[in-house]
């Protein structure tokens, strides 16, 4: 596995995702969900190296942050819904 | 030019507000609109904008402020979210028609609190005596746009918030000015504007939501979010936001609002408020001028009105405006303060400052004012 990708209701929601974790340290960015994965039509996610994916758990849950969805994103280009 | 109508608009900005705006034009895309380096960099000043609104405001989440046209965008966004057609609601005897018309186009039985000017006093015990529980809302100015009267708003937000009464705080004189605290007062909602206290652009607004209120947008469009489904997203910023966003406008009012929390509020206000008490002291000493000015310093703005018996307000104005001094004569959008102060038959003249006016620009008015009489 590459990635994850936390699934954001909106672009100002995932970037309080991204600066949550960007100041507890954890590197982080925002892009636009894949069209597979963005549900409802378009919506931006949070991407997280797989090496820090618990570590921005534990920030997103002590901020206040909940994910919508997260996917992991495996090297063959596929995405795989993933419960936390 | 000596510009006194910063209640209007303020003229003079922060360098850096132009800049901001020129950088905008040439480089900034679309927030939400595309995830390529200008759609991406758009998105960032827009969140440091309401990021920094947030601060200035004391609201603990960036998502609840909404970016709007103008004060009047943000409070019709309020009054229609919170306001049925036939509804009762409470109003101070100082509203803009910002606040009225609204009211009166959903046919809202208005009640009235009306207290002299300058007294709070008076002010609480009309709305102690009005704030029913049949009320859905009451909507009052935080500093009258007439008078620079600061209206005892934390004690009219503490008795909305025992009778469980939402409360609409029009900010357009004092945001950037008087201090806000959104976690204190407890308000339903803010509405202000970009373009005066916070020194952005024109074009430019804010609406503070409270966490967990219901909101009804006024239009309805692309988000950038939700695309495949045909109603507006249930979630803010983007359910009151349909339609690209005024970025030139949004990176200018960043700026702006930097520059507020660069001088501190206290230090603006301090500032304006010396000015206004130097201006109400020297034109009082004017023969058949009477300026309406506040016994406690403290209760008033920057923003003075004053009339000089016999001649017409607007006469007023056009000497002054001829002599390259800027100001507001009339009734100022704001039938129900003339109405309150008495001022509805002659209207008044209105000098507003900014944290850029002098004492020396005050002493042009008044020895320009002063020619006038002789």
């Amino acid at each position: 596995m590459v990635c994850y990708l936390i699934v954001c209701r909106s672009l100002t929601y995932a970037q309080r995702t991204e600066r949550a974790l960007a100041k507890a340290g954890v590197n982080a960015h925002i892009l636009r969900s894949p069209k597979s994965i963005g549900g409802e039509g378009c919506s931006h996610s949070v991407k997280v190296a797989a090496r820090h994916f618990s570590a921005a758990l534990v920030v997103l849950a002590r901020v206040g942050l909940s994910p919508k969805r997260v996917f992991a994103a495996h090297e063959d280009g596929t995405y795989e819904e993933v419960s936390f | 030019m000596v510009y006194l109508d910063s209640a209007a608009t303020t003229l003079q900005k922060p360098p850096a507000v132009a800049r901001a705006m020129a950088q905008a034009v040439n480089h900034l895309a679309s927030p939400g609109r595309g995830g390529h380096r200008p759609a991406m960099e758009a998105a960032e000043i827009a969140f440091d904008c309401r990021q920094a609104a947030a601060e200035l405001f004391h609201l603990s989440d960036p998502e609840n402020v909404i970016f709007t046209l103008n004060a009047t965008h943000a409070l019709n966004l309020a009054i229609k979210s919170l306001v049925k057609p036939g509804d009762t609601v409470v109003t101070s005897g100082y509203e803009h028609n910002a606040v009225t018309r609204p009211l009166a186009a959903l046919g809202c039985q208005i009640k009235v609190a009306r207290g002299a000017l300058f007294e709070p006093g008076e002010l609480l015990t009309a709305f102690d005596r009005l704030v029913t529980p049949e009320v859905s809302c009451v909507v009052c100015t935080h500093v009258s746009n007439v008078f620079g009267y600061i209206l005892p708003i934390k004690e009219i937000a503490g008795l909305c918030r025992a009778r469980k009464v939402p409360l609409i705080l029009d900010a357009s004189q004092s945001a950037g000015a008087v201090p806000i605290r959104m976690d204190e007062l407890g308000c339903a909602f803010v509405g202000m504007p970009g373009h005066k206290g916070l020194y952005g652009p024109q074009g430019t607004g804010l609406l503070l939501v409270e966490a967990g209120r219901m909101t009804e947008p006024l239009l309805e469009g692309g988000t950038g979010s939700l695309s495949a489904r045909q109603d507006m997203p249930d979630f803010l910023p983007d359910r009151l936001e349909a339609g690209t966003h005024n970025m030139p406008g949004i990176a200018g009012l960043l700026e702006g609002i930097r520059y507020v929390q660069a001088q501190g509020e206290g230090k603006i206000l301090r500032h304006e408020q010396a000015l206004t008490a130097l201006a109400a002291r020297e034109l009082g000493r004017l023969p058949g001028v009477t300026a309406y000015s506040a016994r406690r310093p403290e209760t008033q703005s920057g923003v003075l009105s004053f009339v000089m018996e016999g001649i017409d307000c607007e006469e007023v104005g056009e000497w002054l405006g001829e002599r390259d001094i800027a100001v507001r004569a009339g009734l100022h959008c704001a039938p129900y303060a003339h109405e309150t102060a008495g001022t509805l038959e002659t209207g008044t003249v209105r000098i507003s400052f900014s944290g850029f006016n002098t004492p020396a620009e005050v002493m042009k008015l008044v020895s320009v004012v002063a020619q006038m009489k002789r």
